[in-house]
Formats: structure tokens, C-alpha cells, sequence
């Protein structure tokens, strides 16, 4: 549970190699193999950090409808329908008719389909706030956001924003027409929402000046920006009359808190700050939101800008058109430490220690790594493909580090050394399950140069004459699992992480001379790796085998 | 705990009560009252009694582990995992799934207690009349009430379809008392 595995992708650094693991800034580096995509078209990984994202349809998150682009903005970014969160709690609101007038005793005795009349209102089931509450009401259960745009647009701040835009608004027009407005990036292939998006962000600011950092500091000299003189701007209300209409600030608040009786009629941060304009402090001014929208994104590849990512354009859809993904390319690693696995079954078995299982899970002493001990870890690589595979693994021998502090102890030695297997690992083709059943035997005999007892390393540090453990364990299916080894000095502390690189043959999909027979079932005809059209795919990998379990400190070493 | 008591089930000729039901201890259940199988009722230390008219949905567990009756009103929806040791109940409450409430409170009416809250106050206290708590940390509300006869309704519509279906897929049991 404490050793995992993560990727490589090289988009930050410059050169193809990983940062040594354990500089911390190296893990904004490395990610879990799902969260990779794979651009055929470079041949290469590509992350969340370098990919180019953009929105591909905007909806609602609640009633799943699929807003356009063009009234998005109209509509302020939330739904225009009959979606609203809850202002005490946010839980999507219901739409609920008023209990019949009259009979207010007992339950009524009739059992009737239609026992709601108007007014109706709006419901919240976690919390049973409800909007007449602080009185919005509606005479139809339909088009409740038209209804309730109308409190919206009168908020004085609203009204504040509106005027300002007003004011500026031919100003902004004559300038812009003046200015050619740059545009800044070139686009190309990119979907017109997206265009629209970047480019009013990029759009120039007219009398703001362009944000430069050069030249910042003459912006204040600068004629050019503010040239053109604006009349001042007069504000509908004054700021300090502003508290006496209720929008809350200054002396209003100060008078509403000290006469404060329950910490229920202020309304807390989180139910404030999903407001677009600072709200009231009050609980009781809290109004329904309608629900944020939100977009399906489509990702790019930086390089090569082919679509990696593509979702179905229907909001109920969770298919995707494209989805390249590495975990469709690279074969999936999964470490485990043997001696940990073995001490929890040990746990789980003995009753007497049952209680305190979930402690002893997180009780580094049981699971963790000692120094000066020898421990075999394995890896389980997984392959996707539809053809075999061969790996190759090599781990990466830490630079000897060009250390500013020069070197005033001993010269720094590793604190460990990873044994891995040096031959090349087969594995065997991705397959429904039913094909592998009498096709076992031949596919996956062992082969003799998978158990490779003279592992790399060669520091002949264990001169215990122990046979290593470093090779091919177990292959079922499309996953074989191999053995490596790790030797821990006794200075050894903190985390074992080492990179690893992991090197694939496979078959190319690339059109071939016909020669060849294709089948349906190309994998079986190709045993042998010696088929002409193999590639060689490499990445790297972090191995992390979790943290080092020092005896004496281990402790407050671990919480730190 | 004090030595279990004995077995003494009364259920009215109105209640479903499936075999599948646990049943300990002294225990009287009302008209119309519907139990799931596999909600358990648990007199430990002393009688519990339902009224009419209250759900208990699966694996639920009500308690009553002081010697004094455990009284429960009529209405009541106990929703699917909550477990519930208040020594009194009232009318039209809900106790959401998940929920667990302590020895230590006493619900009035109309009280609605969210999915998976925790209600376990060190020290003795009543919830009044349309007290809401919801939320992962158990906050508090005042329910206006607005809604409570379509509420009522429904659980009525709830219960009646319960009384019909159940029957045809469960054993019921009898009360001993006949
Ligand atoms: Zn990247
Ligand atoms: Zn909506
Ligand atoms: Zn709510
Ligand atoms: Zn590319």
C-alpha cells in the first residue's frame, strides 16, 4: 500500500531524462499511469500539465441540458432553468406546491393525487430550508430562473455594475476601434468557443495598458493609455447609504452584529462567497443560486495538436469520441512488497490482533522498510496490447550530485541498491478472457533467460551467499510479474524512490507489405518476437517503495 | 447490560412484521406500523412500544437500553441503516439513512434528522418540534412546516404501498399474545 509507481512525462524539463526522485519538486513530474494520454501521432506521453485543453459544450450540471455557446454569457454562466442550489447547504432545490389551505389540524384524511395548490415554492430536502422563507414565491412551477432574474438584476449591485458599463461603454467603443486589437495567439484548429474564450482574454484592456512586465513601471508615464479623457463617474447610491438599503456594509453590519442573539443569522463564508458580489451578512438575505454550468473539455497535444481527448457532445453521454489514453500504450506497473503482504495476512489470520488491524496498517514498524536489511519487491506488468511485448527494465543509476555544500562529510553514497532483472521480460497479448484457455501452454512457457540470477548491480555487497530472488515469478494471462531486489544500508533513511526505465518491443500497427496474412488474430500467428515490424517504446518511472522505518526516530519522523 | 428480558411481542392484526424481523425483549407494535426484514428491535433493558402508522425500513435498529418504556410515536420513518436508542419519540419524524442517535435525545414531532448524522450529545436534551439537522457536522435548523400535509400524504401512500407488497414476498409474524 505504501509502494506505488508513477510516470514520466518529460514536458517540463528540458532534456528527455527525470529529475532525481528525490528532489521534491520532481513529483509535479511523475503521475499515475491513468491520468496519462498517448499522442500516436509524436509517439510520446503526454500529461495534464502540457496538454491543451479546451471546451467542447457547456450544460447543466443538474437538469443536463446543453446550454450554446452564444447565450452562455447572457445567462451569466448558470442554468436558465429550474436548477437552483440550496442557500443554506447547496443541495439542488425542488420545486414544491403549497399545502392546501384550511385543514391545518390532523393530516387530512383524504388520500389524493393532487393535494399541492399554488403558490409553489422552492425545497430543499437536506436542510427543509424553503424560499418562502424569505418570501419568493411562484404562481407557475416553470420557468422559475426568468422569474427569478428579476431579483437578480434589481440587486443594487447589480444595477451598480450595470450603470458602470454603461458609463464606459463608448469609451470602450471608440478606443477599440482606434486600436487594432491584437490577436495575440494564433489559433489554429481551434474549436470557436474556445477562440471566443482566448480571445477576449487576450484582448487588450483599453486605458489599462497591456500587462508587461518590462514595461510596467513607465505605464504611469504612458500618455498613450489614458489619452482620451472620461467624464467621472457618479455612482447610483452612495457608498455609505448603501448598508441603510440592506445590501449590508459599514454601520448596518456593525448594528446587525452587536445585536446578534444566534450565530444561525450570519450567514457563514461558504454560503457567502458562491455569490458573484459581496452578499449580505445576514442568513436571512441569502437567496437561491441558480447552479454554476459546466463544460466538457476536450485536450490537444501540445506538439502536434491532434485531439487526445474528445467526449461525446450529448451532456448524458459519459462516452468518449476520442480517448487516447496511455494506459491503452503502456503497459501497467503494479509494485507490491512482498514481506508487507505476508506480515498483514499474518495480522489478519491471528484473531487476538484482529482489533487493532487498522492500526497495524498504518504502523510503519510492520510494513515498512528497515536499514540495513535486504527486501524483494515485485513488479506486475500488465500489457494492453494485442500483440506480446518484450520489457526491458534498467534503473537509473543516481548522478553523483555536484553538491554546493561541498561535500563536507563522506563522500554521499546511495543510500540503497535496486537489483532489477537485466533480460528482456515477455508478456504475454491483452485477450478476452475466454481465448486464453487452451492457448496457455505455448504462449507463455518460461523461458530460460527469464530467471537471471546475476542481477545488475554487481556490488557483491551481500557476500551472504543468499541465491537472489531477481527474475520472472509468475506470468498468467497478460501479466507477468517479476522480482526485484533492494539492499538498504544502514544510513539509509527517508523514502526509496529510483527512477526505473522501462523499454517495450512490440509489433507496429503500421501498414505492412502483404506478404504477411493478417488474421483477426495477429498475435497468435506471431509468436516468436521476431517479427520484422517491431518498435521500441521507452519511459520512464518513479518507484517509490515507501519510507524507510528508522527504530529509534521513526516516529516523529513519520508525522513530521 | 442488564440480564436480556424476556421475549414478549405484541404486533396488532394492522402491522406487517416480516419473520425476517429481530425481535428481542418486550415489544408492542401498532396498527399500520410496517417493519422491514432485517430491522432489528431491541428491548434490552426495557419495553419498546410503536405506534401507528411508522416505517422501519432494512437494518434498522432501535434500542431502548434504560429500564423505562421506549416510546414511539405514530408516523415515524426510519430510513434504511439509521439506529435509534431515544428513550421517546413523537409523531412524524424522520430519521434519515445512516443516522444514529444517542440514549440521549428525546425527538419531538416533526423532526427530521439527516442521512448519516450523528446525534450523540453528552448530556440529556429534547428536540423541539421541527428541529432539522443535516450536514456532516450535524447542524441545525428550524423547519417551517410549509409541506408537512403532502408529507404526510406521501408517507401514508408509502406505507399503504409497504402494507401490500410486502406480504407477498415475506412471512409475517404473529404476536405471541394471540
Ligand atoms: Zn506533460
Ligand atoms: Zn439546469
Ligand atoms: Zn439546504
Ligand atoms: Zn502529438
Amino acid at each position: 500500500m505504501s509502494a506505488s509507481i508513477e510516470y514520466y512525462c518529460p514536458c517540463l524539463a528540458a532534456s528527455p531524462h527525470p529529475p532525481p526522485p528525490h528532489l521534491a519538486s520532481s513529483s509535479y513530474s511523475f503521475h499515475p499511469l491513468h491520468n496519462l494520454y498517448f499522442c500516436e501521432e509524436c509517439d510520446a506521453v503526454r500529461c495534464n500539465r502540457c496538454v491543451l485543453v479546451e471546451v467542447s459544450g457547456y450544460f447543466c450540471p443538474n437538469c443536463l441540458f446543453e446550454v450554446p455557446s452564444a447565450s452562455v454569457r447572457a445567462e451569466k454562466n448558470r442554468c436558465a432553468r429550474n436548477c437552483f442550489n440550496c442557500p443554506i447547504c447547496r443541495n439542488t432545490l425542488s420545486v414544491v406546491a403549497s399545502d392546501p389551505e384550511g385543514n391545518e389540524g390532523r393530516m387530512s384524511p383524504i388520500v389524493s393525487n393532487t393535494l399541492g395548490e399554488p403558490p409553489f415554492f422552492l425545497f430543499c430536502n437536506n436542510c427543509r430550508w424553503d424560499s418562502a422563507e424569505i418570501g419568493i414565491t411562484f404562481e407557475k412551477p416553470t420557468g422559475l430562473a426568468a422569474q427569478l432574474q428579476k431579483f437578480e438584476d434589481s440587486a443594487p449591485d447589480a444595477l451598480e455594475f450595470e450603470h458602470l458599463k454603461e458609463h464606459f461603454e463608448p469609451y470602450l467603443r471608440a478606443s477599440s476601434s482606434a486600436l487594432p486589437t491584437t490577436t495575440a495567439h494564433s489559433h489554429h484548429h481551434v474549436n470557436p468557443i474556445t477562440a471566443a474564450a482566448s480571445s477576449a482574454l487576450a484582448r487588450d484592456v483599453p486605458g489599462v495598458g497591456k500587462y508587461n512586465p518590462l514595461t510596467r513601471s513607465r505605464v504611469g508615464r504612458d500618455k498613450n493609455a489614458g489619452k482620451q479623457e472620461i467624464p467621472d463617474y457618479n455612482s447610483r447610491v452612495e457608498i455609505g447609504t448603501l448598508g441603510a438599503l440592506g445590501a449590508g456594509g459599514g454601520d448596518s453590519d456593525v448594528e446587525f452584529m452587536r445585536r446578534l442573539e444566534d450565530m444561525a443569522e450570519v450567514a457563514a463564508l461558504e454560503q457567502r462567497w458562491v455569490n458573484s458580489w459581496t452578499a449580505s451578512l445576514r442568513s436571512s438575505d441569502l437567496k437561491p443560486l441558480r447552479i454554476p454550468l459546466q463544460v466538457k473539455k476536450s485536450k490537444r497535444c501540445p506538439a502536434c495538436r491532434h485531439i487526445l481527448i474528445k467526449p461525446e457532445q450529448k451532456s448524458q453521454s459519459t462516452r468518449y469520441k476520442i480517448k487516447l489514453v496511455a494506459a491503452n500504450y503502456l503497459p501497467a506497473i503494479h509494485v507490491s512488497l512482498p514481506h508487507a503482504i505476508a506480515a498483514m495476512e499474518l495480522m489478519k489470520r491471528s484473531p487476538s490482533l484482529n482489533k487493532s488491524l487498522s492500526s497495524v496498517v498504518d504502523d510503519p514498524s510492520v510494513t515498512g522498510l528497515m536499514p540495513g536489511k535486504t527486501y524483494a519487491f515485485h513488479l506486475a506488468f500488465t500489457n494492453p496490447l494485442y500483440d506480446p511485448i518484450q520489457v526491458r527494465l534498467k534503473k537509473v543509476q543516481p548522478k553523483p550530485m555536484v553538491n554546493t555544500d561541498e561535500d563536507h562529510d563522506k563522500p554521499r553514497r546511495v543510500p540503497f541498491q535496486v537489483s532489477l532483472p537485466t533480460a528482456a521480460i515477455g508478456i504475454a497479448a491483452f485477450a478476452e478472457a475466454w481465448e486464453y484457455e487452451d492457448d496457455e501452454e505455448d504462449m507463455f512457457g518460461l523461458e530460460e533467460d527469464d530467471l537471471d540470477m546475476d542481477a545488475h548491480g554487481g556490488t557483491g555487497k551481500d557476500g551472504r551467499g543468499k541465491t537472489r530472488t531477481v527474475g520472472v515469478i509468475e506470468r498468467r494471462a497478460n501479466t507477468t510479474v517479476i522480482s526485484g531486489e533492494v539492499i538498504l544500508t544502514k544510513e539509509a533513511r527517508g523514502n526509496v524512490r529510483f527512477n526505473m526505465l522501462v523499454s517495450y518491443t512490440y509489433r507496429s500497427d503500421d501498414p505492412e507489405p502483404p506478404e504477411e496474412n493478417e488474421d483477426g488474430t495477429p498475435s497468435r500467428s506471431h509468436a516468436a518476437p521476431k517479427a520484422p515490424e517491431m518498435k521500441n517504446f521507452s519511459f520512464y518511472t518513479v518507484v517509490d517503495l515507501g519510507p524507510v522505518v528508522r527504530r529509534e526516530e521513526s516516529r516523529s519522523e513519520y508525522d513530521a | 447490560m442488564p440480564p436480556a428480558m424476556r421475549d414478549k411481542i405484541t404486533i396488532h392484526s394492522r402491522a406487517v412484521v416480516p419473520q425476517d424481523a429481530e425481535l428481542k425483549g418486550d415489544i408492542t407494535i401498532g396498527a399500520g406500523t410496517i417493519v422491514h426484514p432485517k430491522a432489528t428491535i431491541f428491548a434490552a433493558a426495557g419495553p419498546i412500544v410503536i405506534g401507528s402508522g411508522c416505517i422501519l425500513e432494512e437494518a434498522v435498529i432501535l434500542v431502548n437500553r434504560r429500564k423505562e418504556v421506549m416510546r414511539i410515536g405514530d408516523d415515524n420513518l426510519f430510513e434504511v441503516g439509521c439506529r435509534v436508542e431515544s428513550p421517546s419519540i413523537g409523531n412524524m419524524n424522520t430519521i434519515s439513512a445512516r443516522a444514529r442517535v444517542h440514549h440521549t435525545v428525546r425527538i419531538s414531532s416533526y423532526c427530521f434528522i439527516g442521512a448519516g448524522c450523528l446525534l450523540v450529545p453528552t448530556e440529556d436534551e429534547i428536540l423541539e418540534e421541527y428541529t432539522v439537522v443535516y450536514g456532516p457536522s450535524a447542524e441545525r435548523r428550524n423547519w417551517s412546516g410549509r409541506g408537512k400535509l403532502q408529507e404526510a400524504d406521501l408517507r401514508r401512500k408509502h406505507a399503504d404501498y409497504l402494507k401490500e407488497m410486502l406480504p407477498k414476498f415475506n412471512r409475517l409474524r404473529r404476536g405471541d399474545g394471540t
